[in-house]
C-alpha cells in the first residue's frame, strides 16, 4: 500500500527497529494500569422512559400501518417535527430543543457511528438518560458478536491495512459504539502512527496502543497520560525511547505539553528541555515498555513551577493538576462531540466534572451527552462527517456484512487513514471538521455510495451483486415511492426532511429519467419500478448535503 | 426552482455544457470571486501565463544540513555525528555546499536555474510545528489566522470564466496557504479518482441522478450550517473533473518521475501546466522532516525525494517547452536546533533557506547567513531575512499580484528575480 504521505512531518520511514524481545502482548494493555473506574450510573436499567413518539421505522405491524397510513409530515416522526415541517420545514430546524427522534438519532450518530433502525428502536425505548446509561456502561453490553465476526476474517494485525479493517469494521459492528468512538477521539489526540512506529515488526505497536486507549478510554486522565507516556507506540512515535538521562530528547516533552495537556502559552523552552530530562527512563523491549531507572536524569529539575528531582509521575501529576488542563481537554471534547468553537460557559460544566470526578473522563463525557448544548438545535448537523464517520456511518446503517476490503483505501482517498493521522497534532478536521470536506474528497464520498450500493454483497465474497433493495422492501413492507424515501430518511435523516426536497426524492423514483434497468423492484403494493431508481433514490439521499453532515 | 443548465456525464466523465445557466447555489461561490476580480480592488495583478508551484517540506527541515556551512567549524563541532563533511557536500562557493542527495538540484544551480535564500524567519518563533505552520500559511504572527497568503491570492485569480485550475492543490486535504473565504480549491489526491462514477444501470449515463443530485445542493437552505460549502465544493469538483480527465487522456510526460506519492503529485501539476488549464498556482508537499532521532537516514531519503521530484518535473516542463513560465518555491515551519541532540537527531529549531527554482530566477545565494556563533537563548539561528519579503518578491516580480494586497504591509524584497 502507498500510503499518501503528504503531510506528514514525522518520519514517514525509519531505519528497521529490531525488536529484542517479541512477546506475544497483543491485546492486553502494556502498563499495569487498573481498569478503568466508571463513575457509577444513576440511570436505573428498570426506569427506561418510555418515548412518546411513535416508532417509525419499527419492522412491527404497528409500525408498519403508522408507516403506511401518514405523510410527509408524519413520516418525519413526532409532533415537534410536524411542526418543524408545518412552521417552515428546514429553516426551522435549527431550534431548540430537538425533538425526543431527531435527539437519540443525533446521540447515536456523536456518541457512536448512526444506526440501523432496529438499534434507534432499541435505544429511544430507553430514553435519552437511559441511551446515555447504555452507551457509558459498555462493559455491561456484550460484544462478543462483533469480536466473533472479527476472529472469523483472520486478519493480519501486523499488517497496517488489516488494522484499519479490524477497527472500522469494530466501528461499524459494536454493539459499543461510544467506547469506540471515544478510542477515535483518542487517537486523534494522543496519536501515533504506524509510519513511525519500529518499523514492520513492530506494526503490533499500534495495536496495542489502540487496545489500550479502549481499555481506558473512561479513566482518569492521570492513568490514561501515565499509560500512554508508556506505551511502546507513543515512545517510539515521540522518541521518547531515544531519550537518556544525559541526553534528554525534546520531543515528547513539547508535545505532551503542547499537544496533550495545557495548550501553547502555558510553557517556557525551558519546561520543555526540563520536562525532557524528569521524562527520561522510559525504553521498549520489542512490543513492551519498561523504565529504567538508571538511564532516569537525577538532576534537580525546574519544571512549570516545582522544583526537585523530577520523573515521569511527577511530569504527569503536574501536568493533569494543571488549572489549564481540564480546559484545555474540555475543548477537544466539546469541540469533537458538540460543535466548534464553544464558549467558556460551554466548557465550565466538562471542567468542574474533571476537576470533582478526580479527572475521570466518564464524568467528564456524562456531563457532556446530559448537556443543554449537546441536545441543542446548535448541535445538529453542525459539523462535517469525519471520513471513519462518513464511511462507516454508511456501512453500518445499510447493515453492510462485507469484509471490508476497500474500506481502508477509501477513507485514506476521503482524507483519513487511521493509525497514520498527518502529523501529531492528528487530523485538522476533529478541529475544523469543514477542511474534511474539499473537491477531492467529495467525489470519492459519492462514488463510496455508489460502490456501496452496487457492490455492498460483493465484499461479503459472493459474486458482485447490488445491495438487496427486494429484501428491504419486503421486510419493512414498503407500499410505495413515498414510504420508500420515509422509511430510509427515519435513519438516515431521523425523519427530518423537508416537503419539497421529500418530494424531490419521490420524484426522482418515479420518473424515468435515468433509463429503466430491465430488473425491478417491486413494492408491497404489487407496483414494480426500475431497481436503478430505487438504488438512485438512496444514492442521492446518501450523497445529499444533509448526509455528509453528523 | 430555476435550473436551465444540464450536466451531462459521457464516458463517465461529468460534463457541463458551456453557455448554460449555473444554478444558483452553484454559482454562487463563483459570482463573489467574479465580483471581486471585476471590481479589481481584491489584489491587483496582470494576466499572465505564469504559473507558482509552492513545496511544503512538513515537520522542519535541517537547513543546515541541507545547504550546509561546510566550512564553518562550529557547524562541524555542533554536529559531531550528523555533520556532513567538506568532502561530501556538492559545493556552490566557498562557504556553503548542498546535501550530497541534492545532485539534482545541484545541475540546476551549475545551470542557472536555482536560488537559495538563506536564514529565512520570523521573530519570536514558538518552535511549535502548528504555530509555525500556521503563520508560514496565514501570516497572522499569532498562530490564529484562518485565511491563507496563496487563498488571498487565487480567490482574486478567479476569472470570469470561474476557471476551475487557477489554482490546484495535490493530496487529500486541502492546504492552509490556499484556504480562502471565497474560493475552493480543487485538491486532487489522483486523476483517477477525481471523478463521480455512474450506476453502470442508468442508460443515460448518470446524467439524471447527478441533475437531481445537483437540485437537492440547489434547494438545500442557504442559512445552514456548510451549505456555501457544499455548493462550492460540489462546483469545484464538478468543473474540474471534466477538465482534468481530458487533459489526462492526451497528457504525456517528457521525463521519468520517480515513485511515490511527492512525484505522482507534481506530475499532476505538470500536466495541468502543460495542458493550459490555466493553472496559476499549485501546491504539493512532502513530509517526514522532524528528524529528532536517527536523522541521516530519513533526511537522506527526503532529500533523494525532494531533488529527483523536482527535477522530473523541470525536465518534464522543460521539455514541454513551458519552464520558461513556472517558478518553484520550497518553505518549511522551521529548521534545526544547531546543535544535534543525544539521539542522532535534531530538536526544533528557527530559520532555515529556502530554494527558490526555474527559468525565471537570477541563481544566486540570497539573503543573510544566520551566524552559528551567535544563537538564541535556546540554540537556535537568529533570523535575518523574514519570509514574507520571500513572499512579497515572489507575488510582485513573478504573479503580478500586489504584495501589500495579499500580505497586507510592505515586505521588502529579495533579488533572486528580475525586477
Amino acid at each position: 500500500m502507498e500510503s499518501l504521505n503528504y503531510n506528514q512531518p514525522t518520519e514517514p520511514q525509519e531505519p528497521e527497529y529490531q525488536a529484542p524481545y517479541q512477546q506475544p502482548a497483543v491485546g492486553t494493555p502494556t502498563t499495569p494500569l487498573h481498569a478503568s473506574t466508571m463513575p457509577s450510573s444513576p440511570g436505573a436499567p428498570n426506569g427506561a422512559r418510555v418515548p412518546s413518539r411513535r416508532r417509525f421505522m419499527s419492522k412491527t405491524a404497528a409500525g408498519i400501518a403508522a408507516l403506511a397510513g401518514l405523510g410527509a409530515a408524519a413520516a418525519v416522526g413526532g409532533a415537534a417535527l410536524e411542526q418543524w415541517i408545518q412552521g417552515g420545514g428546514l429553516s426551522n430546524i435549527f431550534h431548540d430543543p430537538l425533538a425526543s427522534e431527531a435527539q437519540i438519532g443525533h446521540l447515536l450518530r456523536r456518541a457512536g457511528f448512526g444506526a440501523t433502525p432496529d438499534e434507534l428502536t432499541m435505544y429511544r425505548n430507553l430514553g435519552f438518560s437511559g441511551a446515555v446509561d447504555r452507551l457509558l456502561n459498555y462493559q455491561q453490553v456484550s460484544d462478543d458478536a462483533m469480536e466473533s465476526r472479527l476472529n472469523a476474517l483472520n486478519l493480519d494485525l501486523n499488517l497496517p491495512v488489516d488494522q484499519q479493517r479490524w477497527w472500522l469494521l469494530r466501528m461499524a459492528w459494536t454493539q459499543r459504539p461510544l467506547v469506540e468512538k471515544m478510542t477515535l477521539f483518542w487517537h486523534g489526540v494522543l496519536t501515533s502512527a504506524f509510519t513511525k512506529v519500529g518499523g514492520k515488526t513492530a506494526y503490533m505497536r499500534m495495536i496495542i496502543q489502540n487496545n489500550f486507549l479502549r481499555a481506558h478510554a473512561f479513566d482518569t486522565f492521570d492513568n490514561i497520560m501515565l499509560g500512554i507516556t508508556s506505551d511502546p507506540a507513543m515512545l517510539f512515535y515521540l522518541d521518547l525511547t531515544k531519550s537518556h538521562k544525559t541526553a534528554p530528547n525534546e520531543n515528547y516533552a513539547r508535545e505532551m505539553m503542547e499537544l496533550f495537556t495545557i495548550g501553547l502559552g502555558n510553557y517556557s523552552q525551558r519546561d520543555v528541555s526540563e520536562g525532557a530530562a524528569a521524562l527520561t527512563g522510559w525504553h521498549i523491549r520489542g512490543l513492551t515498555s519498561y523504565y529504567n531507572l538508571n538511564d532516569h536524569n537525577n538532576l534537580t529539575k525546574v519544571y512549570l513551577g516545582h522544583t526537585g528531582n523530577l520523573d515521569y509521575k511527577d511530569v504527569i501529576n503536574i501536568l493533569v493538576n494543571n488549572p489549564a488542563t481540564p480546559w484545555f481537554i474540555a475543548r477537544k471534547l466539546f469541540t469533537y462531540f458538540v460543535y466548534e468553537n464553544p464558549s467558556s460557559d460551554d466548557l465550565k460544566p466538562l471542567v468542574d466534572a474533571y476537576t470533582q470526578s478526580g479527572h475521570n473522563m466518564g464524568a467528564v463525557m456524562r456531563a457532556l451527552l446530559l448537556s443543554p448544548q449537546f441536545s441543542s438545535a446548535q448541535a445538529y448537523r453542525s459539523r462535517v462527517k469525519s471520513p471513519v464517520e462518513f464511511t462507516v456511518g454508511a456501512y453500518r446503517a445499510l447493515g453492510i456484512q462485507g469484509n471490508g476490503t476497500g474500506l481502508p483505501q477509501i477513507t485514506t482517498l476521503m482524507g483519513q487513514t487511521l493509525f497514520n493521522p498527518p502529523n501529531v497534532a492528528g487530523w485538522p478536521g476533529d478541529k475544523v471538521s469543514s477542511l474534511w470536506l474539499n473537491s477531492g474528497t467529495w467525489m470519492t464520498r459519492l462514488n463510496y455510495i455508489d460502490l456501496l450500493l452496487l457492490l455492498g454483497a460483493a465484499a461479503r465474497g459472493d459474486s458482485a451483486s447490488p445491495i438487496d433493495l427486494q429484501a428491504i422492501v419486503d421486510s419493512n413492507k414498503i407500499a410505495s415511492p413515498d414510504q420508500f424515501v420515509d422509511y430510509f430518511s427515519s435513519f438516515l435523516y431521523d425523519g427530518v426532511l423537508d416537503s419539497s426536497r421529500r418530494s424531490q426524492l419521490i420524484n426522482y423514483f418515479t420518473a424515468s429519467g435515468a433509463g429503466r434497468s430491465a430488473t425491478q423492484v417491486t413494492l408491497t403494493n404489487g407496483q414494480s419500478y426500475p431497481i436503478n431508481h430505487a438504488r438512485g433514490t438512496l444514492y442521492l439521499m446518501m450523497t445529499a448535503p444533509e448526509y455528509h453532515l453528523n | 426552482m430555476k435550473l436551465s443548465r444540464r450536466a451531462m456525464i459521457k464516458n463517465g466523465m461529468l460534463v457541463v455544457s458551456a453557455g448554460m445557466v449555473m444554478p444558483a447555489i452553484f454559482s454562487r461561490g463563483v459570482a463573489s470571486a467574479m465580483a471581486q476580480s471585476l471590481d479589481g480592488s481584491h489584489i491587483a495583478q496582470t494576466a499572465t501565463d505564469r504559473t507558482l508551484i509552492v513545496v511544503q517540506m512538513a515537520g522542519g527541515n535541517d537547513g543546515l544540513n541541507t545547504v550546509v556551512p561546510y566550512t564553518d567549524p562550529l557547524y562541524i563541532k555542533l554536529r559531531p555525528t550528523l555533520g556532513i563533511s567538506q568532502s561530501k557536500v556538492l559545493t556552490l562557493d566557498t562557504r556553503l555546499g548542498l546535501h550530497p542527495n541534492l545532485s539534482p538540484l545541484k545541475k540546476l544551480w551549475d545551470d542557472g536555474h536555482l536560488a537559495i535564500v538563506e536564514g529565512v524567519g520570523y521573530p519570536n518563533q514558538s518552535l511549535s510545528h502548528f504555530q509555525a505552520m500556521d503563520i508560514w500559511q496565514t501570516l497572522d504572527l499569532t498562530g490564529n489566522g484562518s485565511e491563507g497568503w496563496l487563498g488571498k491570492l487565487v480567490s482574486g485569480l478567479v476569472d470570469q470564466q470561474g476557471h476551475p485550475f487557477k489554482s490546484l492543490d495535490i493530496g487529500v486535504q486541502t492546504a492552509q496557504a490556499l484556504q480562502s473565504i471565497s474560493a475552493q480549491v480543487p485538491t486532487v489526491a489522483s486523476v483517477k479518482s477525481y471523478s463521480v462514477a455512474p450506476d453502470p444501470a442508468d442508460s443515460d449515463g448518470g446524467n439524471a441522478r447527478l441533475q437531481a443530485l445537483l437540485n437537492l445542493y440547489n434547494a438545500y437552505p442557504k442559512t445552514a450550517p456548510y451549505a456555501a460549502l457544499l455548493d462550492t465544493t460540489a462546483l469545484s469538483a464538478q468543473d474540474g473533473s471534466r477538465q482534468l480527465r481530458q487533459a489526462d487522456a492526451t497528457y504525456h510526460p517528457a521525463a521519468t518521475y520517480p515513485n511515490g506519492p511527492f512525484a505522482a503529485g507534481l506530475k499532476i501539476l505538470a500536466e495541468a501546466i502543460v495542458q493550459d488549464l490555466g493553472l496559476r498556482v499549485g501546491y504539493v508537499t512532502l513530509g517526514g522532516f522532524d528528524t529528532h532521532a536517527n536523522e541521516q537516514a530519513t533526511h537522506d531519503n527526503l532529500m533523494t525525494t525532494l531533488a529527483n521530484g523536482l527535477s522530473a518535473f523541470y525536465n518534464d516542463l522543460a521539455a514541454h517547452s513551458k519552464a520558461d513560465n513556472v517558478v518553484v518555491m520550497t518553505w518549511s515551519e522551521f529548521g534545526r536546533r544547531v546543535e544535534e541532540n543525544g539521539s542522532q537527531g535534531t530538536d526544533h529549531g528557527t530559520a532555515a533557506p529556502m530554494f527558490v527554482l526555474g527559468n525565471p530566477i537570477n541563481k544566486g545565494i540570497f539573503g543573510e547567513p544566520s551566524s552559528l556563533s551567535d544563537l538564541d537563548p535556546n540554540g537556535n539561528l537568529k533570523y535575518t531575512v523574514d519570509f514574507r519579503s520571500v513572499y512579497a518578491t515572489v507575488l510582485d516580480r513573478w504573479m503580478g499580484a500586489s504584495s501589500k494586497d495579499v500580505l497586507g504591509a510592505d515586505y521588502g524584497s529579495q533579488n533572486f528575480l528580475p525586477q
